[in-house]
């Protein structure tokens, strides 16, 4: 396997927008629609009916809708939990159509077959797919095809932008564009090539006349459809690259925005719930008799992996199931614990060998260079689980009436909980009609369909429409976890401290492939391999996913490299990275920012780590203050390369938001087990990094490659870890190979 | 066979699917306690369980739980920095608003209270009506045995 | 019967004295900005106004509001919508990622500058610890905080 191809699968937007098929259609009102589809035919006619077939607002396939008040609406196929996507993907649209920003509206695309996210089906199906490009059109829509039966309309993977915006959006308003001013050039009798688009208007310079899109919506849509719509060169963006307010924010600031948690219906009743403490484990018996007499209690359910109390009040609902006593059957699941867990994985590692396991990347001959290199290192690092914590609970609203649903919930992809609620009630999903709402956090949480099952099956068994919300509690206990996980290294150096080779063995591989990978750095002979250790707890995506641990493993490892050949983590990296150009002018930057080279005080550290993930580039330099009973994070510098950023201050949040994440990981997250169950239960035994402890962040973009997009979401966190860590070794020469800080004793 | 069980009327039984391979599990019990906007059955007003009337251990762990209340505001350890509220080390039995380095509201740092258990006692219950005008933000502890718990874990945790 | 007073106006209702103030607020009043985290005044994300003090509205019973005024994040702004000075700043500053937190964020930062109209960066830290972001924004909390307390100077200078 070729490793360059691995980091280099970004969206090939040229060989794509040329065989871009695009649909365009009037509506009620006059309003002009513009689908991009993503295989070979017109999505507007097979949405015709659908289209016709309300009033006003509709559900239309369609990336943009310009109206008879000339308001341009941006659909958005992709879920707001924070990252500010709603804002990019409509700025990508807007600048392409030289729309008047203050006139565009967004709204999130209906949980509809025809919105699915491709690019997101694409990367997960086969992410390292190399395609001739001749394929390529085939290709994509072999894998539209495929993830319309996946029900993939995820947000995830930090792929919006880079994918849905630059294939989708920004074709569909360059387009847009062209055929509102073809359709004024017949209107006004003068070649198209004399109009151009600005701020909502066609204006005609030579005879000063003007007029507003929607005079010429309705007459665009019979103009011919561009087969390739030019799209701007950077020197000409409006929109693209500025720090654009994000349109959800206000209503974040007055407590008006809706999230799943706030779905209310007539009639609607509340269920608290408590699953059985270990996964697999059934309710066999429970104790009643004190619930039953609570105040509002209406219903009792026992649902085998769960207990359910429904009342009027949530409250009322959640007194009543803590009086319940109750009573699980016994399974295998009950043996584990944490301690065992971590020797297990040793003893699988162990049995390993130099030849077991899943060869996930191979190139040369690693024994032979090890055996024969100057200088061996070897070291194992070790993480716990994670819960993914999101600030509003795990909730979800369901209706179940004459033989049809609804559902109300924030899920990351609507796609997929209107499916698995149709599949839990054994009905068409053309019966079920999810209602999607901002999601109070994500972070890969909200990607999985367990409450969404809960909740249907409760609302099935009642008569009215009802709201399951977690407690806090299971919440933390009852997560989809980031692994825990064990990784060994061996590495070979020359006589001049040069890596030779490099082995890696580590438990489980989720997602992405590449994460345990190092194709950046050069070092001649690699060998990378995985051993699934299953256990009843279980995994999911967990912001950044695998590259949050392997991240941590590869950065504090190649720091340990560094140190046996006697340099320094910044020097030695950039050896490790000479010739790639923009993967150096990123760690440069991250140095240059934090003044690498001038003297801390004493009992103060300086660490460095480089991680591309999701398609950008990150070198973070931690500055970490030991002189205290705990470490102290002081402040983080980072440098990105997102290839370009179209929010630049957007971008620069999330580089915030995910230091902070992954602070709270390096400094106390962990996810214990004993007899099988999760022993956290809230933010006292779970905590999460407060305001006192955060570091400042500095953050440092560049824009390397407008061509190649980059994801934001994620790829801050997977650099921090290390690079505190890394501190923390060049303040006390204390090596931290275990995850969370927390367990490490520095006195 | 699943089981419906019959509460206080009036009872809506709801017809159950006998087991078999449904999309997904149906409830194994479904017990119906009332219809929606029925009245609650008064007469069956549980009791407030008993404030736990065990061993000490069991009533200074029970406190440390209770406790978890209070955390993003205190601390309990020796020398541990004031966080929104005091560090509450040692505080049985000291006078109101004597925590050093702490920023107290007036009407705290006037209150003249003691705290002994007694009038900690009290103050849980109903801070806000015991010293007006408090910044203590974590509201009252109506439950007699929580309150008994979590002072009695004070007291523990200050003896260490 | 319990009487309230929330963001000035008088309310009866029919509900438990013994229920937390967070879940009359928002089932009882379909007030939803106020929300749900934790349950036990760990992460603030319910924070609201009793008589002008923050209080953790998911530990608070609703009887302990009798008699007393509740201030939640709908009462802030004026009636015409204008934003306090605060989400003003909120909004300048581009605080919010996810959002779930802030109405506890802003209701903590807005009772920070009432008691104190200039904090220093440690009052600010001390005072919003007890309020969690998953998203971490505190950053942007930060300078928000500091921008409120500008803009509060200088209209008590003028």
């Amino acid at each position: 396997m070729a490793d360059k191809q691995i980091s280099e699968t970004a969206p090939k937007k040229g060989k794509w927008t040329r065989r871009a098929f695009i649909g365009a259609g009037v509506v009620a009102g006059g309003a002009l629609l513009v689908g991009v589809a993503v295989r070979p035919d017109n999505p507007v006619e097979r949405l015709s009916p659908m289209v016709a077939k309300g009033k006003g607002e509709q559900l239309i396939n369609a990336w943009v809708k310009i109206d008879a008040d000339n308001i341009v609406t941006a659909i958005i196929p992709h879920v707001e939990m924070g990252q500010g996507i709603f804002t990019s993907l409509a700025q990508m649209l807007a600048d392409e159509l030289d729309a008047d920003w203050s006139k565009v509206r967004i709204l999130e695309a209906p949980a509809d077959a025809k919105y699915v996210s491709h690019d997101i089906g694409r990367e997960f199906l086969a992410p390292n797919l190399e395609v001739p490009a001749i394929l390529e059109p085939t290709v994509g829509g072999t894998f539209l095809q495929l993830a319309t039966a996946m029900n993939l309309q995820i947000t995830g993977g930090s792929f919006s932008v880079r994918g849905t915006g630059q294939r989708a959006m920004r074709v569909a308003g360059a387009a847009a564009k062209e055929m509102l001013i073809a359709a004024a050039a017949e209107e006004w009798d003068v070649p198209a090539g004399e109009l151009r688009a600005e701020n909502s208007m066609i204006l005609h310079d030579k005879s000063s006349k003007s007029a507003p899109f929607a005079d010429f919506a309705a007459a665009a849509a019979d103009q011919g459809l561009p087969n390739k719509p030019k799209l701007k060169s950077p020197k000409d963006y409006k929109l693209m690259g500025k720090a654009m307010a994000r349109h959800d924010i206000p209503d974040k600031s007055n407590g008006t925005a809706l999230f799943g948690i706030d779905a209310d219906l007539p009639g609607m009743k509340y269920a608290a719930v408590r699953a059985a403490p270990v996964v697999g484990a059934t309710v066999e018996s429970m104790n009643v008799d004190s619930a039953k007499a609570m105040p509002g209690v209406l219903q009792i359910l026992n649902m085998g992996d769960f207990i359910a109390v429904v009342a009027d009040g949530y409250w009322q609902a959640e007194q009543a199931l803590g009086t319940i006593d109750a009573k699980y059957s016994k399974t295998e699941g009950d043996k584990l614990n944490q301690d065992a867990l971590f020797a297990r994985y040793a003893s699988v590692l162990d049995e390993a060998g130099d030849d077991g396991g899943d060869v996930e990347t191979e190139q040369g001959d690693v024994t032979d260079a090890f055996a024969n290199a100057a200088t061996k290192v070897e070291a194992e690092y070790k993480v716990p689980f994670l819960a993914h914590a999101t600030m509003e609970p795990m909730n979800c609203t369901a209706w179940v009436r004459d033989g049809k649903c609804d559902v109300w919930s924030g899920h990351q992809a609507p796609l997929m909980a209107r499916k698995a609620a149709a599949d839990t009630l054994g009905i068409d999903t053309d019966d079920v009609t999810y209602h999607n709402a901002y999601l109070g956090g994500g972070f890969g949480r909200r990607s999985e369909n367990d409450v969404i099952i809960m909740a249907t099956r409760i609302a099935k068994a009642v008569p009215y429409p009802v709201k399951m919300i977690w407690s806090r509690e299971e919440d933390t206990m009852q997560d989809h976890y980031r692994p825990s996980a064990t990784s060994r290294f061996q590495a070979g150096l020359d006589k001049d401290g040069k890596a030779v080779s490099w082995s890696n063995i580590h438990t489980h591989l989720f997602d992405p492939q590449e994460a345990p990978t190092v194709p950046y750095y050069n070092i001649a002979n690699h060998k990378i391999r995985k051993i699934d250790v299953p256990t009843h707890l279980r995994f999911g995506p967990w912001r950044s996913v695998d590259h949050s641990q392997h991240g941590y493993f590869i950065e504090s490892f190649v720091d340990e490299l560094a140190h046996a050949a006697g340099k320094d983590g910044y020097a030695y990296r950039r050896e490790l990275l000479a010739g790639s150009a923009r993967h150096l002018a990123v760690l440069d930057k991250a140095a240059e920012m934090s003044g690498w080279d001038t003297p801390m005080p004493e009992g103060h550290g300086r660490g460095i780590a480089f991680v591309p993930s999701f398609g950008t580039i990150v070198a973070e330099v931690a500055e970490v203050d030991m002189t205290g009973a705990k470490p102290k994070v002081k402040k983080i510098y980072v440098a990105a390369d997102p290839g370009f950023a179209v929010n630049p201050d957007g971008f620069a949040a999330q580089m915030e938001s995910s230091i902070a994440y992954g602070l709270t990981a390096t400094l106390y997250g962990e996810i214990s087990v004993k007899d099988g169950a999760v022993q956290q239960s809230n933010f006292h035994d779970y905590p999460i990094l407060r305001i006192n402890e955060m570091p400042e962040v500095e953050v440092g973009i560049i824009n390397g490659d407008h061509k190649r997009l980059g994801g934001a979401g994620e790829p801050g966190l997977p650099p921090l870890a290390p690079a505190v860590t890394n501190a923390i070794f060049a303040a006390t020469g204390k090596r931290v190979r275990e995850l969370p800080l927390s367990k490490a004793n520095f006195a | 066979m699943k089981a419906v069980f019959r509460a206080s009327a009036p009872v809506l039984v709801v017809a159950l699917a006998a087991c078999g391979s449904d999309p997904a599990p149906e409830p194994t019990e479904q017990i119906v306690v009332r219809e929606p906007g029925a009245d609650s059955d008064s007469s069956a007003d549980g009791a407030a369980p008993e404030p736990a009337g065990e061993a000490t251990d069991g009533l200074i762990a029970a406190g440390k739980s209770a406790f978890n209340t209070c955390i993003a505001c205190h601390v309990i350890d020796k020398g541990g920095a004031n966080r929104i509220g005091p560090n509450l080390h040692g505080i049985i039995g000291q006078a109101a608003a004597s925590v050093d380095g702490f920023k107290y509201s007036d009407a705290m740092a006037s209150s003249g209270i003691t705290w002994t258990k007694e009038e900690l006692d009290s103050y849980l219950s109903n801070p806000a009506a015991k010293v007006p005008g408090t910044t203590m933000m974590a509201g009252a502890i109506t439950d007699a045995g929580r309150r008994e718990a979590i002072i009695a874990y004070i007291e523990d945790a200050s003896a260490n | 019967m319990v009487t309230l007073n929330v963001n000035g106006q008088v309310k009866e209702l029919d509900v438990d004295p013994a229920t937390p103030i967070l879940w009359v607020v928002r089932e009882n009043l379909k007030m939803t900005g106020t929300k749900f985290g934790c349950g036990v005044a760990l992460c603030g994300a319910c924070t609201v106004h009793l008589d002008g003090k923050p209080v953790r509205s998911c530990s608070t019973p609703v009887s302990e509001a009798d008699g007393k005024a509740i201030t939640t994040i709908e009462g802030l702004a004026e009636e015409d919508g204008t934003f306090s000075k605060i989400q003003q700043a909120w909004v300048d500053q581009q605080v919010a990622q996810c959002g779930y937190c802030q109405s506890g964020q802003i209701m903590s930062a807005t009772a920070l500058l009432k008691n104190n109209p200039n904090p220093s960066d440690e009052q600010i830290d001390a005072a919003m610890a007890g309020n969690i972001c998953r998203c971490g924004t505190y950053v942007r909390i930060r300078k928000a905080i500091k921008t409120a307390a500008g803009a509060s100077s200088e209209t008590q200078e003028a």
